[in-house]
C-alpha cells in the first residue's frame, strides 16, 4: 500500500492512456485479483494507481457488424444478466454462472480476468471457443492508438501477456456464432461453489449430420496459459462423433496439455479429469 | 380471577438470545473494541522450521516513528507455557516450527507495526528438521527439545483383559492402519486479544478464552502477574470449537507489549496468520487390530496410535484420553489394549478441537467394525447391535451408563434411512460411473462433563430484582453454542418467568463465579444444572415468603407468568416484583439472591485411566447416503440420518443447530478440509485453498433425538456439543465402500484421493 504515490480516476480513455504513458502504473478494475495479490505480497503496486472504472469507453456490451463487443469493464454479473449474450453465446453466460460468488462477480471484470492471465481464468476458455480478439489502446505520442490480436496469442505465461505496460485492454470482440454452433464449458473445482478451477474444458464446433466442423477446443489450468487444444481439434474435425472418435479425441487431449502438480491437484489428476470431462462433453454433444 | 396455566419452555424452539444483537451488528466482538491510546501489536514469526537463532537485530524497528515497543525473548521472563511447559512465548535460542514467534512490535497503527516487523533482521543457523513422526523416533533423529532427547513428550497406555485370550477366542482377526490429517477450526472470528495495565499494575485482558478462570492461573507465571491482579473480560466470541482452551504465545506477547509500552495493546490475527498460527486437530496414525467370533461377538481390540505433536505441546497431545474411551467402551470389548506415542516433529502443533481425538478414534473403530461385519458375513447394523452397550452397564474402563440410548440410536437411524434395504441393494452392484452407497457409524462421548481436574464444577449467582427481572451470573462461557439461552431457559422454568426477563452475565471474571471452562460438551449439563439449582433456591425462597403471605404451604403455590399463583387452580395471587419488594420495603431486610456450585458426581480416572469420568455419556448413530462419481472421484453426500441420545432436548432450535453444524464440520473433515503441511510449511493458508464446506454441499439432514431422560442432567439433558461431528467421517467411508467395494484409509476424501484410491484398488481391493 505504501508504494502508491499517485491515485488517478480518469473519466475518458484519452486521459487514461495519457496518464499511463507516463509509466510505472498499475491499473485497477474490479480489484478482485489485484487486491489479494498485493495483500499477500505476491505483487506490489507501481507508483501510480489508475482506477479504470470511470472510463466510459471501457463499458458496455454492444452488437456491431456481425460481432459482439464486450467492454473491458463488463463484470461477470453483467455477462450473466445480458440477454443478448445469453442468446448469442450461452457458453459465456454458463461460464459466468460457475464463476466465484455473487459478491466477487459483481466486481470482477472480464478485462481483469484476461489481463490477470491466470491459466485458470474462467472467462477465457469460452472466449477462446468463440474466436475472440482483444483490443488494446495506448498513447502513441499524439493520440490514442489501438491494436487488436487474437486472444489465444495474447498470453505468454502465467500472469504474462503481450500487453505493454502502458496499454489498456479496452474490449474483447468475437463474431456471433452461426447456425449449428454448439459449445460446452465444464469447470471442475473440488467443490461446487466458490472454487478456482482445478481444470476446465471447453469444446465447440458446428454440428452437421453427426459430425463436428470448425472445431475449437480449449483447456484451463493445465498449462502455463489457457490453451487451445489443436490435437483434440484434429481428432474431431469432420469426423462422425462415434464412440471411437470420442475416445481418440479424449486421448488427444493429453498431447495438448502440460499440467503441473500444486496444492489444488496433481498433474496426474488434472490429466485424468481432462480426459474424462472431454469424453463426457463429447458424449453429450453427440446425443443432443 | 386471573388464571395462569403452567407453561414450559423446555424442549421448545427458543431463538438464541444473542441472535438479534449478532444479526443487527450490536454485538461487540474483540475486533470492535477500542481503548483510548490503544496501540496495535504484531508478531514476527519465523519462516524456518528448525533453526538456531544467532542474532536478532531490532534497532531499525525501534527507530521507526510510531513504534512504541519492540520486544524479543530477552525482554521477557521467558517462562514456557502449555501443558508440556515447552513453549516460551518468544523464542530466543531456537525455532522449532513455522509459526514460531521471535519478536513483537506495538505501534500506533497496524501498518506501522507491519513496517517495523519488516525492519527486524534475524540470523539463523538451520538445523536438520524432521516432519514424519516415524523418522522422529529413529535413533539419531534431530532432537527438537533437549528435555526430550527421544522426541517423545508423552506416552499413554491403557488395557483391560488379556489380548492373547481374545485372540484365541477369535474366528476372525483384522488389522488396518488409518492416517488422519490436519484440519483447523476456521472460527469466523480470528484470534485476538487486548491487554491493558492500570495505574496500580492490575492487568485487564479482553480475551476470547474458553477458560476465563484457569486462564488467570495458567498465564500468571508466564507473565509474572499474580492471578488476583488479572481481570479477564470476554467480549462476544466469534467461535472457538476448542481452539481457545489453551493459552497461545500471542497472548502473553501482547501483555508484554502493553507492559513495555504502558499503553493498551490490541492484537488481531490476519486470516493467513490464523491458518498458520492457530492450533490444529491432531494428525494421528492409528493401527487397529481386533477380532470377533462367528456369532458376531467382539473378542478383543488393540490400538496403537502415533500422534504428530509438532514443535510444542498443547492440548492435542492429550487427545488419547478420549480416543481410549471409544476404543474401550463404545462397544463391549472383552480384551483391550491401547498405546500411544506422542512425537515431536518440526510441524505445526495441535490443540483441542471439538471431538478431542474422537473423530480420529471413531474413524478407525467404525471402519474396522464395518470390515469385521463383512468378514463375518453379518449385516453391519446387526453386528453393531450385537456389541452395543446398554443401560446399566459399567464398562471395563469404569464408565457407568446410567442411561444409554445407543440401541435406539442404531435402529432409529437405520430405519429412517432405509439402511437395511439400501445397504444390500447398493452392494450388489450398480450400472454406470456414478454409484450410490450407504454407511453407518456410531459414537460415544462424554455427556456430563469430564473430571480431568479435581473439580468439574460451575458456579452461578442469581439475583431477582424488585421488578422480577433476573440476572444470572454464570462462570461458563458462551462461545456461540447457545449456552446463554439454555441457562436462561432453566432459570425461566424454575421461576415461571418469560425468557425475556432473564439476563445472563457470562463474560467478566470479576463478576462471575468460578467454572472449569467450556470443554467436554459440559456447559448445558453442568452450568445448566448449576443455574437450575440456583434458581430453585430462589424459587424456594419466594414460595416461602408467599406462603406466609397467603397462608398456604409452599407446595400449594407456584410461580407462573411473573406471578405467584395457587398451584391447584393457577389463580394469580401476587405479582412477583411486588412480592420481592415486600422483602426490603419492610422490616424483613432481605433481597432474593442465591448461589450454587454444582459439582457433578463423576470421578477422576486412576493411574490406569479407569474411572467414571463423566456424570453421563452421549451416544449417537449417523447414516450417510452418498453418490460417488467413479470417474472423477467426486463424492456427493445426499442425506444424513442422525439419531442422538441427548438425554432430553432443552432448546429444539439450539440442538438442531448443534447437530447440523457438527455434521457439516464433520463432513468438512471427511471430504474437503485439509491444512496442507509440506516440510513443515502450511501450503494453503487462505480460504481459497483451505476448503470449507459451502452451502451447496450441505446434504439433507434428518435428525431424531432419543430422549433417555438422564437422572442427573438438568431436566434430563446430556451434553451434545461435540457429538454430532464425531462419527460422520466413518459413516462416509463406510458408504463409499458400500458404493465401490473399496476401503479408504486416509482422509480427507477429496475427489483426487478418492479417484486415486479407486484406481489403485482397481475396484476389488479392501
Ligand atoms: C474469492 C475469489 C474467487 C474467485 N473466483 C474466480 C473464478 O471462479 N474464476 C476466475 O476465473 N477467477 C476467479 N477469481 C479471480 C478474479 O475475480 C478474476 O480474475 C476477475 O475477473 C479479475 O477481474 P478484476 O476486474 O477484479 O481485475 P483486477 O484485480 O482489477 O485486475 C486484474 C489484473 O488485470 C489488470 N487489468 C484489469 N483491467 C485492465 C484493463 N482494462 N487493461 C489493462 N489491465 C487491466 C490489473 O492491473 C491487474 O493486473 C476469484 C477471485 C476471488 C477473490
Amino acid at each position: 500500500m505504501h508504494d502508491i504515490k499517485r491515485y488517478l480516476v480518469p473519466d475518458s480513455l484519452d486521459e487514461a492512456v495519457r496518464a499511463a504513458a507516463e509509466g510505472d502504473v498499475t491499473f485497477l478494475a474490479g480489484g478482485t485479483d489485484l487486491m489479494p495479490q498485493t495483500r499477500t505480497g505476491a505483487r506490489s503496486f507501481s507508483s501510480t494507481l489508475i482506477n479504470l472504472k470511470q472510463v466510459p469507453e471501457l463499458r458496455g456490451v454492444s452488437r456491431e457488424n456481425g460481432g459482439i463487443r464486450l467492454g473491458a469493464l463488463t463484470t461477470v454479473t453483467d455477462v450473466l444478466n445480458d440477454v443478448v449474450l445469453r442468446k448469442a453465446a450461452p457458453v459465456l453466460s454458463q461460464a459466468a454462472d460457475h464463476f466465484a460468488s455473487d459478491q466477487v462477480r459483481n466486481s470482477a471484470t472480464i478485462g481483469g480476468n484476461i489481463c490477470n492471465a491466470s491459466p485458470a481464468g474462467d472467462m477465457i476458455i469460452p472466449l477462446l471457443l468463440l474466436g475472440a480478439v482483444v483490443e488494446l489502446a495506448s498513447w502513441n505520442g499524439e493520440a490514442v492508438g489501438t491494436r487488436t490480436m487474437p486472444l489465444e496469442e495474447f498470453f505468454t505465461g502465467p500472469g504474462k501477456t503481450q500487453r505493454e505496460p502502458g496499454e489498456i485492454l479496452t474490449a474483447i470482440r468475437f463474431p456471433v456464432p452461426g447456425e449449428g454452433f454448439t459449445a460446452r464449458f465444464v469447470k471442475f473445482g473440488t467443490r461446487p461453489a466458490l472454487d478456482i478451477s482445478v481444470v476446465s474444458v471447453g469444446i465447440a464446433g458446428v454440428k452437421e449430420n453427426g459430425t463436428l466442423r470448425r472445431v475449437r477446443a480449449a483447456f484451463g489450468a493445465v498449462a502455463p496459459v489457457p490453451v487451445r487444444g489443436r490435437n483434440t481439434e484434429a481428432a474431431l474435425e469432420g469426423k462422425l462423433l462415434t464412440s471411437d472418435t470420442i475416445r481418440q479425441a479424449s486421448e488427444a487431449t493429453q498431447e495438448d496439455i502440460s499440467p503441473i502438480s500444486d496444492v489444488r491437484a496433481s498433474a496426474w489428476y488434472r490429466r485424468e479429469l481432462v480426459r474424462t470431462l472431454t469424453t463426457r462433453i463429447l458424449n453429450d454433444v453427440s446425443t443432443s | 380471577m386471573t388464571v395462569i396455566a403452567k407453561e414450559t419452555l423446555i424442549g421448545k424452539r427458543v431463538p438464541k438470545l444473542d441472535a438479534p444483537p449478532k444479526v443487527s451488528g450490536e454485538a461487540r466482538y474483540l475486533q470492535d473494541i477500542e481503548l483510548p491510546g490503544m496501540l496495535f501489536g504484531k508478531i514476527l514469526r519465523t519462516d524456518r522450521v528448525h533453526a538456531r537463532i544467532l542474532n536478532i537485530d531490532v534497532s531499525a524497528a525501534k527507530a521507526l516513528p510510531g513504534v512504541h515497543a519492540v520486544i524479543t525473548a530477552a525482554d521477557t521472563p521467558n517462562v514456557p507455557l502449555g501443558i508440556g511447559r515447552d513453549n516460551p512465548p518468544l523464542k530466543g535460542d531456537k525455532v522449532r516450527c513455522i509459526r514460531d514467534e521471535i519478536a513483537a512490535v506495538a505501534a500506533e497503527t497496524e501498518e506501522i507495526a507491519e513496517e517495523a516487523l519488516r525492519l527486524i533482521k534475524i540470523e539463523y543457523e538451520d538445523l536438520p528438521a524432521v516432519f514424519d513422526p516415524a523418522e522422529s523416533l529413529k535413533e539419531g533423529a534431530p532432537v527438537i527439545h533437549d528435555k526430550h532427547p527421544d522426541n517423545i513428550p508423552f506416552t499413554f497406555e491403557y488395557s483391560h483383559g488379556d489380548i492373547s485370550e481374545g485372540e484365541k477366542e477369535s474366528d476372525v482377526i483384522l488389522e488396518e492402519k488409518v492416517k488422519l490429517h490436519y484440519v483447523t477450526h476456521c472460527c469466523m472470528g480470528v484470534s485476538g486479544i487486548i491487554a491493558n495495565f492500570d495505574s496500580e499494575g492490575n492487568l485487564v485482558v479482553y480475551s476470547q478464552t474458553q477458560i476465563p478462570f484457569m486462564y488467570k492461573k495458567d498465564i500468571s507465571p508466564v507473565i509474572g502477574v499474580p492471578p488476583e491482579k488479572i481481570h479477564v473480560i470476554q467480549p462476544v466470541i466469534g467461535g472457538a470449537f476448542g481452539s481457545k482452551l489453551d493459552i497461545y504465545p500471542f497472548e502473553p506477547i501482547c501483555i508484554f507489549l502493553a507492559r513495555v509500552s504502558r499503553r493498551p495493546v490490541k492484537m488481531v490475527f490476519t486470516r493467513e496468520e490464523e491458518l498458520v498460527a492457530s492450533p490444529t486437530r491432531q494428525p494421528v496414525e492409528l493401527t487397529i487390530r481386533g477380532g470377533a467370533k462367528k456369532d458376531g461377538t467382539l473378542t478383543f481390540r488393540e490400538v496403537h496410535t502415533v500422534h504428530d505433536n509438532g514443535g510444542y505441546t498443547s492440548w492435542g497431545a492429550t487427545t488419547p484420553f478420549v480416543i481410549m474411551q471409544t476404543v474401550s467402551s463404545l462397544y463391549r470389548v472383552p480384551h483391550c489394549l491401547y498405546k500411544t506415542t506422542v512425537v515431536y516433529t518440526n510441524n505445526p502443533y495441535s490443540g483441542s478441537f471439538r471431538g478431542y481425538g474422537n473423530l480420529q478414534a471413531t474413524y478407525a473403530v467404525e471402519t474396522h467394525m464395518d470390515k469385521l461385519a463383512e468378514a463375518l458375513g453379518i449385516d453391519p447394523l446387526e453386528f453393531r447391535l450385537r456389541n452395543a452397550q446398554e443401560e446399566g452397564e459399567t464398562t471395563p474402563q469404569g464408565m457407568r451408563f446410567h442411561t444409554c440410548g445407543f440401541r435406539d440410536c442404531l435402529t432409529t437411524a437405520a430405519e429412517k434411512s432405509g439402511f437395511r434395504e439400501k445397504h444390500p441393494a447398493y452392494k450388489s452392484g450398480q450400472e454406470g460411473p456414478v454409484k450410490r452407497g450407504v454407511g453407518i457409524a456410531s459414537l460415544l462421548h462424554v455427556g456430563g462433563g469430564a473430571k480431568i481436574y479435581r473439580t468439574d464444577g460451575c458456579g452461578t449467582m442469581l439475583k431477582v430484582d424488585d421488578f422480577g427481572k433476573v440476572t444470572v451470573m454464570t462462570g461458563s462461557t458462551d462461545i456461540g453454542q447457545g449456552s446463554e439461552t439454555v441457562i436462561a431457559q432453566f432459570v425461566a422454568e424454575e421461576l415461571g418467568l418469560p425468557i425475556g426477563s432473564i439476563s445472563v452475565i457470562n463474560n467478566d471474571s470479576e463478576i462471575t463465579p468460578w467454572d472449569v471452562g467450556v470443554h467436554a460438551s459440559r456447559t448445558t449439563f453442568i452450568a445448566g444444572k448449576s443455574a437450575q439449582l440456583a434458581a430453585r433456591k430462589a424459587r424456594m425462597k419466594l414460595l416461602k415468603v408467599a406462603s406466609e403471605k397467603f397462608d398456604l404451604a409452599p407446595g400449594q403455590l407456584d410461580l407462573r407468568g411473573g406471578q405467584v399463583v395457587r398451584a391447584e387452580d393457577g389463580e394469580a395471587l401476587m405479582d412477583l416484583g411486588k412480592l420481592i419488594r415486600s422483602l426490603h420495603f419492610s422490616t424483613k431486610n432481605d433481597i432474593v439472591m442465591t448461589s450454587e456450585y454444582y459439582e457433578p458426581p463423576s470421578m477422576m480416572q486412576d493411574k490406569e485411566f479407569k474411572g467414571d469420568v463423566s456424570a453421563t455419556y452421549a451416544f449417537g448413530t449417523q447414516v450417510v447416503e452418498l453418490e460417488v462419481d467413479t470417474e472423477t472421484g467426486v463424492v456427493r453426500i445426499l442425506r444424513v440420518t442422525a439419531a442422538h441420545d441427548v438425554g432430553r432436548v432443552i432448546n429444539q432450535m439450539g440442538i438442531e443447530g448443534q447437530v447440523e453444524g457438527g455434521i457439516v464440520m464433520g463432513i468438512g473433515y471427511a471430504t474437503t478440509e485439509n491444512l496442507v503441511v509440506e516440510n513443515g510449511k502450511v501450503m494453503n493458508p487462505s480460504f481459497r485453498d483451505y476448503k470449507l464446506i459451502t452451502a451447496p454441499e450441505v446434504p439433507e439432514i434428518d435428525m431424531t433425538f432419543i430422549e433417555t431422560m438422564d437422572k442427573e442432567g438438568p431436566a434430563g439433558a446430556k451434553g451434545i456439543g461435540e457429538a454430532p461431528a464425531i462419527c460422520i467421517s466413518a459413516a462416509i467411508a463406510n458408504a463409499l465402500y458400500n458404493a465401490t467395494g473399496v476401503r479408504f484409509y486416509e482422509l480427507p476424501l477429496t475427489p483426487e484421493k478418492v479417484l486415486r484410491r479407486l484406481r489403485e484398488a482397481g475396484g476389488n481391493g479392501a
